[in-house]
């Protein structure tokens, strides 16, 4: 009885001391105020050590920083770099566990669109834990993404080399992205694309989809550049008219074969069918870089 | 159906054709509709049947969670068989019936079905088959089922002239079938006692409705989603245009049932063009306001 009510004390106790200090440690940072892509005015410390990231693609530019040792937290989507592996799981990204999130203790916690933030941001804010949105839409807000979190997290001279290196490696392929041998105005200069999500339904890239600026980038035009909305199910009727010179499939289990509404297109009879990474197609990350060589490749693979 | 077969995302004209219109209009867009109509049929007749057999003006394949029962079917069928294109419908048929068997079982008291009592069986079965599929899309590979979710809000993108044949044979002989069974319907609906008395086998009567209609939801289900609210609204109007002897009803619900979900599927595929819209949308659109008045009409 003495024994048990003894073991209690110190469970009580020892709980006391853990919690105090985890209250404490925050206190004693010196903080800053910095504004994120919503323009919301944040504050986080001087010198963030434990940060939580709810988005693969974010995972992928704090790792590229040379800052993945700062991560507490992943989602479960996190499957790049291999680093990331090793980490906490909180959870996906629609559905994070947010009593995870707080016992990982993090100072800030970096989010990837505005709809996230809605669901937690009053209960990390009682936890004074700061809440960080990037929203990045094109391959140069990406860009100026790496320069903002290279500052939060004190890599800013990694953060400058890394865009430099990145920012040139895309300049390289806009340069060769067009043939100098075929007349501008003939398709070759500028491949038609097709870029295929999933089959069944059809899924493709629509108008607010970052993939239609970055084939404009490698040298070709998207079909479907002006369908409203990013991501649409797309009418078979449009999609057998569109007779598109190139179909780029996301590699998917369910997504190996163009739509039969493609059998009579360009693209099928010369087949100009090509499967690229999905990972690297849906996340605005770094690798959108490795993304637009490939692309680049599969419409102009001579130069 | 001329209508809709002339209107799509993309502009046609039938009497001068390019190749890649005419594949527009052959393999894109008639096995679409002709599916459409078949699913149509078969949702309404299965409704006019179950609404004379349970003498409930509510009873609803989408509504009893018959459609939910054939959607989770499909689902595992998906799964578990992919490779055997007949395992859907057949997995559809099963969960289909298995879940009529159910509510019919709980909607039964000692003092008869009352409305309630039918609604609120249907309400249970349907969320609990609607739990278990969100269960299985959490716990199975994402980006296998994502056209799931499009689908269980029924979509006919994915009609394919061999899908169109076993549907379209489930919907003639379903039709059929529970149009022989009209006469003794009709006599049930004045009472299982009086049915009896004019030697009606009322248990035969009730297995082959409970089947035939298990099997229409099901081949409908398979092959479009759930489509909701079609055996709600169709026999409803049927009914109100010519009466309500079942000898008309069930066949003139199959015809109206095509013309419905025909044009409900032209809204949702010409609506917001060159995007798509679920069916079941369209017509749960109608058919939930209609539910509300005919619930308080009663």
């Amino acid at each position: 009885m003495t024994r048990l009510s003894l073991s209690l004390i110190l469970v009580i106790v020892g709980c006391a001391v853990a919690c105090q200090r985890a209250e404490v440690s925050p206190v004693n940072m010196q903080t800053r105020e910095v504004r994120d892509d919503l323009g919301r005015a944040v504050r986080v410390p001087q010198k963030i050590e434990r940060a939580i990231s709810l988005a693969p693609n974010l995972t992928e530019m704090i790792f590229a920083l040379g800052a993945g040792d700062r991560l507490v937290g992943v989602t479960t989507y996190c499957n790049f770099p291999p680093g990331a592996a090793s980490i906490e799981k909180i959870g996906d990204t629609q559905t994070p566990n947010i009593e995870k999130i707080i016992a990982l203790r993090p100072q800030v916690v970096f989010v990837s669109t505005a709809s996230q933030l809605e669901a937690f941001m009053q209960t990390l804010n009682e936890q004074s834990i700061a809440v960080y949105v990037t929203n990045p839409k094109t391959l140069d807000e990406v860009f100026e993404n790496l320069i903002d979190l290279g500052d939060l997290l004190g890599s800013n001279r990694a953060a400058e080399e890394l865009v430099a290196s990145l920012a040139e490696r895309a300049a390289n392929v806009r340069q060769h992205a067009i043939a100098p041998t075929v007349p501008p105005d003939s398709s070759a200069a500028e491949p038609r694309v097709f870029v295929q999500i999933s089959n069944e339904p059809l899924f493709t890239i629509g108008r607010d989809s970052f993939l239609t600026e970055l084939i404009q980038q490698a040298g070709g035009v998207s079909v479907t550049k002006d369908v409203p909305s990013g991501y649409p199910k797309l009418s078979k009727e449009t999609a057998a008219a569109l007779d598109p010179d190139v179909i780029i499939l996301s590699d998917s289990p369910d997504n190996q074969r163009p739509s039969a509404a493609f059998k009579d297109s360009k693209a099928v009879k010369i087949g100009r069918i090509h499967r690229i990474n999905a990972d690297i197609i849906s996340r605005p990350g770094p690798r959108l870089v490795d993304a637009l060589e490939e692309i680049k490749r599969m419409l102009h693979p001579g130069n | 159906m001329l209508l809709a077969i002339s209107v799509g995302s993309e502009r046609l004209s039938v009497f001068d054709l390019s190749d890649t219109q005419a594949a527009i209009f052959f393999d894109i867009r008639m096995p679409r509709v002709l599916l459409a109509a078949c699913v149509g049929a078969s949702l309404a007749t299965a409704g006019a049947s179950l609404q004379a057999l349970l003498r409930n003006p509510l009873a609803e394949p989408y509504l009893l969670g018959v459609s939910n029962g054939a959607a989770l079917g499909t689902m595992l069928a998906f799964v578990f068989f992919e490779q055997f294109v007949l395992a859907r419908p057949v997995m559809a048929f099963a969960g289909a019936g298995l879940a009529t068997a159910v509510v019919y079982q709980m909607a039964r008291s000692r003092a008869g079905m009352n409305v309630e009592r039918l609604v609120l069986s249907g309400v249970i079965v349907t969320t609990f088959l609607s739990s278990i599929i969100v269960l299985l899309t959490s716990l199975l590979d994402a980006a296998r089922l994502r056209g799931f979710t499009f689908w269980l809000l029924g979509d006919l993108s994915q009609a394919t002239m061999n899908g169109f044949y076993l549907t379209f044979a489930a919907a003639v002989t379903g039709t059929i079938v529970l149009t022989a069974q009209a006469r003794p319907l009709n006599l049930m609906m004045i009472g299982e006692r009086d049915a009896l008395d004019f030697g009606v086998e009322t248990g035969r009567v009730r297995l082959i409705v409970f089947g035939v209609s298990s099997l229409l939801v099901g081949t409908a289900v398979a092959a479009s989603g759930s489509v909701g609210y079609v055996g709600l609204i169709v026999p409803h109007l049927v009914r109100l245009a010519i009466g309500s002897d079942n000898r008309l009803v069930v066949p003139v619900s199959a015809v109206a049932g095509s013309i419905f979900v025909v044009l409900a599927d032209m809204v949702a595929r010409t609506a917001i063009a060159p995007r798509e819209l679920p069916v079941g949308a369209i017509t749960a659109l109608i058919g939930a306001p209609m539910f509300i008045y005919l619930l308080r009409r009663n």
